[in-house]
């Protein structure tokens, strides 16, 4: 292997790299995809076996965090929300693999296993908004992308067909979002996921009603949620999949030619997971694979002749020093995932791609000392803050039952407070309050230890309090900022001798005012619908900040954004507007850390469009 | 031999090609009246099957035997697309599949509907036996068996008298007088091992060729092609194509898959395909609800699990008589069966054996 060259070589086995792979295959290129991940999560003659032991991992774990189905790995380790606690001012947290400079604690994981974190994301399919590419031109925060939503959409629309969307776009009337936002007559390939009974609840007790803010009024409108997991097929749905016209020098779709849209469903047995069923363990884990992941797109990728070669960490990007380009790539395979001996290896290709992610991309090029010359390489580090809000309904909804959301409050996505503070999207969310008190597990125990309860009483309990609670979501923008940042630091290092992520990460007033507003809408909301707000924020946890005086905690949502944006010049970016670097021509980074903003949208989507166009310019590239 | 997507297309060529077999006159089916008893019957006899298949994969251990478990599996859900093929084609000759009265549900041990009566299929645990009884089911029409129009010794050779009532009804003109409304479609049906035909064409002729491509669909699924058992033809056994009903199961009595080049004669000859006999919940044949004491928690727990089968046909009847959208609820109670016959399986009898699920019609609300 190490004699080939092949035209393309990737490194990490996520969606960013999926597509990629894929796109490059079926136009007849030559692929190497590097993963650092076990054999096993990419073998996928033995995938039923994998996953069952990832679902049996899952069902054994006490704590259901996002990584807990998948294995840890010394030499390749991975970010565990459970690492993540408060730092001391000054102080330097080294207890998980991110080495945490504060002030806050980076509080989102990823994991580094075959099919990356799509492996245990939520599924959230949302396009970006066309302000959200002109940030500091029209709101004055962050920056501006220096391409628009109108040169994003046809990409948008390929990254639908290959992860599946299910969602009804006559319903998706979004702030700023105008006619040509969707396009005439475009339909996502399946019909929307039927909202849960509990939107159905809160829509018939709030939906619709106006709320104050700041002296403004906004209609608080809840509309349903694009997913990638399964659903009806949509019978108008006849798009093709990319092709590669050389003569162009375009991904070219058919809009009307293709057969019927067929959903994807499990790797290991096609007709598994063809619907989602509901078992509402989306994160991290769809029991019969309904939810899209990248292995689905890798399967595909495999059988055109893409070569995927794992446990193998990339070490090192090397540098012709006299050309500037990627000469190779140094990577280490080992066989013992706790440590021991590893072999050094160098792969070697045409043209480069790293699709890490925001952390393992920005990590490795600074350890590798490449794009040196961009001085915001590992910089702008970015997350959406999760707001919590909570209350008790008047009546039974019936939560943790259905996908992780279904419905959303898309108010605040967009409009002209974004000069003044952070924007938001509000989903309600299907899990009860089981992200901030640990629901239903905390309310049996309260009510055995605080409130004395056994037998008939303790059941009658529990059957009225968990089926009423309601948790909201508040996904606030963090706008880029300098400060947030990757570096490396040689003082920390894992078991094969890689450097660690080191981590600067805090929060501005500008995020922070939007939780004021939240609690706002909140208190309105709650007061309208008949709902008791139990929402509580404690100083001890990780993630507590003050605003004008009141306490606030938020959560990560798992969206790394930022650490190689691209821009207009080596000033303000690490690659340019076609996601190649601008120091090393034949290097090209995909993934989330090449967007400039982060938005209100759920970033999977975005970059899975930025890979279909990565791969169209490699391709041009390739063929001049 | 890992399963690999069908080459349904070239599989249906050949099907469809098949002049009509050399039949007496007085064994074909002789009306469309009789021609709907038929597909009713298809209907049923798809259906008959899957309660044996379940009973058998629900009492394999959880984790356990993965292979057979997935082959099992997959013919379950093969059975129920045939079924709802056959539903699609009865709707399409303007008849009304009637899947919730009492005589749908056989009681077990049965033997097949409109069978030579020789093969009695139970409701009985996995077993080498009971996958012998799954071959006798799936086993192919000889070569140049005729189709009998009253007693079938093969599947296949009733399904070959309906194919040819159906190319003479309709080339008399008429015959497809449905409502192509009521047909399940593929947004509706999923995840059985294959699409469904909604036969809709806008022609009499157009109509005519989706029956035969859903009834080849049946027939090649089912059985392989007629006569491939006995003439060694390989072509069963090639890289595209699926391996039928009665290989699949072959391949778990002989603990091995089929490989490229294997024949029907060879047998499989493939890696070895794990089986672990004695990880299977032991339980007795053909349980009943009256084997318990009314109000134990045996009773109440069968009777629970025939209440689920109930609603689980009648919304399937509601799904194949106009409202085709209720298919996506019918995959709620499915698995409301799974997890209620597992439940069952896990419980001792005082025989000694374990309860099961007992699969009977009750009466409901």
């Amino acid at each position: 292997m190490s004699e080939a060259v092949y035209d393309v070589v990737i490194v990490g086995a996520g969606i960013a790299g999926a597509i990629v792979a894929r796109t490059l295959v079926a136009a007849g290129k030559s692929v190497l995809v590097l993963e650092a991940g076990l054999s096993a999560g990419m073998d996928f003659d033995k995938a039923a076996d994998t996953y069952q032991g990832y679902l049996d991992t899952f069902y054994k774990a006490s704590a259901k965090v996002p990584n807990a189905p998948y294995p840890d790995l010394p030499v390749a380790p991975s970010p565990s929300v459970m690492d993540v606690s408060q730092i001391a001012p000054g102080a330097v947290d080294t207890q998980g693999y991110f080495v945490q400079r504060g002030p806050l604690p980076f509080p989102s994981d990823y994991i580094r296993v075959g099919g990356g974190a799509t492996m245990h994301w939520l599924g959230t399919c949302l396009r970006m908004l066309p302000n959200d590419f002109s940030m500091a031109s029209t709101y004055g925060h962050g920056v501006d992308w220096p391409i628009d939503y109108a040169t994003l959409r046809p990409y948008y629309e390929m990254a639908e067909r290959e992860i599946g969307v299910s969602g009804e776009v006559s319903e998706q009337v979004l702030p700023g979002a105008g006619p040509d936002y969707w396009g005439e007559g475009y339909a996502l390939p399946m019909q929307k996921l039927p909202q849960s009974y509990l939107d159905q609840v809160v829509d018939r007790r709030v939906g619709g009603m106006e709320v104050e803010v700041e002296q403004n009024r906004y209609t608080m409108r809840l509309t349903s949620t694009p997913q990638g997991r399964n659903s009806i097929p949509n019978p108008t749905y006849r798009r093709s999949e990319p092709a590669w016209n050389p003569t162009t020098g375009r991904l070219e779709v058919s809009p009307n030619g293709a057969a019927p849209y067929r959903p994807v469903g499990a790797i290991w047995d096609e007709n598994i997971g063809e619907r989602c069923e509901g078992n509402a363990s989306c994160v991290p884990i769809c029991p019969v694979m309904a939810k899209y992941n990248a292995l689905k797109t890798f399967k595909v990728a495999r059988q055109k002749g893409a070569v995927v070669q794992t446990q193998a960490v990339a070490k090192k990007v090397n540098i012709d020093p006299i050309s500037g380009r990627v000469s190779s790539i140094t990577w280490q395979r080992y066989d013992d995932p706790n440590g021991g001996t590893a072999t050094t290896q160098e792969a070697k290709g045409r043209v480069y791609v790293l699709a890490t992610n925001a952390i393992e991309n920005a990590r490795l090029l600074l350890a590798s000392e490449a794009c040196k010359n961009s001085p915001q390489l590992g910089r702008n580090l970015m997350d959406h803050s999760v707001f919590l809000t909570w209350g008790l309904l008047p009546e039974k909804a019936w939560p943790f039952r259905g996908p992780g959301s279904t419905s959303n409050f898309p108010t605040f996505r967009d409009g002209d407070f974004r000069k003044d503070f952070a924007a938001f999207i509000a989903p309600i969310d299907n899990g009860g309050w089981a992200w901030p008190t640990f629901a239903p597990d905390s309310d049996v125990s309260n009510a055995v230890n605080q409130d004395n309860l056994f037998g008939r009483r303790l059941r009658q309990r529990m059957g009225d309090r968990i089926p009423r609670q309601l948790l909201l979501h508040w996904e606030v923008e963090q706008p880029p900022l300098f400060d947030n940042r990757v570096s490396v630091d040689p003082q920390y290092r894992d078991a094969l001798g890689n450097l660690r992520p080191v981590i600067d990460f805090q929060i501005t007033d500008y995020t922070k005012r939007s939780f004021e507003v939240a609690t706002a809408i909140t208190n309105q909301m709650f007061a309208r619908g008949d709902i008791r707000n139990a929402s509580a924020y404690s100083p001890g946890n990780a993630e507590y900040v003050t605003y004008k005086g009141v306490g606030y905690s938020f959560n990560g949502a798992g969206h790394l954004v930022g650490t190689h944006r691209m821009g207009r010049s080596i000033a303000d970016s690490v690659v340019d507007a076609e996601q190649r670097t601008w120091e090393h021509k034949n290097l090209f980074l995909v993934g989330c850390g090449n967007m400039p903003t982060i938005g209100t949208s759920n970033p999977t989507l975005t970059m899975s469009a930025l890979a279909f166009a990565a791969a169209e310019t490699i391709l041009g590239d390739l063929q001049s | 031999m890992r399963l690999l997507p069908s080459r349904r297309g070239a599989l249906r060529q050949q099907l469809l090609s098949r002049a009509p077999s050399m039949l007496p006159r007085h064994l074909q089916i002789q009306t469309v009246a009789g021609l709907r008893r038929h597909l009713q019957t298809a209907i049923e006899l798809e259906h008959a099957t899957i309660p044996t298949y379940l009973t058998a994969l629900y009492t394999i251990e959880e984790g356990s035997n993965r292979a057979a478990a997935a082959i099992i599996r997959s013919v379950v859900m093969e059975e129920m697309l045939h079924m709802s093929l056959a539903s699609n084609i009865l709707l399409a000759i303007g008849g009304s599949p009637r899947i919730d009265h009492r005589r749908f549900v056989p009681s077990y041990p049965t033997t097949l509907p409109h069978s030579d009566q020789s093969l009695l299929i139970g409701l009985e645990r996995f077993s080498p036996a009971q996958i012998g009884v799954f071959m006798g089911i799936e086993q192919p029409a000889p070569a140049g068996a005729p189709p009998e129009a009253n007693q079938y010794g093969t599947i296949g050779q009733f399904y070959a008298a309906i194919e040819l009532a159906l190319k003479k009804f309709s080339t008399e003109g008429g015959l497809f007088t449905g409502d192509p409304r009521l047909q399940v479609r593929p947004e509706q049906y999923y995840g059985g091992g294959g699409e469904i035909i909604a036969i809709d064409a806008p022609t009499e002729a157009g109509r005519l060729d989706q029956a035969l491509e859903a009834l080849g669909e049946i027939v090649g699924q089912g059985e392989g092609v007629n006569g491939g058992i006995d003439d060694g033809d390989d072509e069963l056994f090639g890289q595209q194509v699926e391996v039928a009903h009665f290989f699949r199961f072959q391949q778990i009595a002989c603990e091995r898959y089929f490989q490229p080049g294997d024949t029907p004669t060879s047998g499989p000859s493939g890696d070895v395909l794990p089986v672990d006999w004695r990880r299977v919940y032991p339980t007795r044949k053909n349980p009943k609800l009256a084997d318990y004491a009314p109000n134990s928690e045996l009773w109440r727990m069968t009777r629970g699990f025939n209440r689920a089968y109930m609603r689980l046909l009648s919304v399937l009847h509601r799904a194949f008589n106009g409202e085709p959208s209720l298919v996506a609820q019918s995959v709620v109670s499915m698995y409301e069966l799974r997890d209620r016959a597992t439940a069952l399986v896990k419980v001792p009898t005082d025989s000694g054996e374990n309860a099961g699920p007992s699969f009977e019609w009750m009466e409901t609300d």
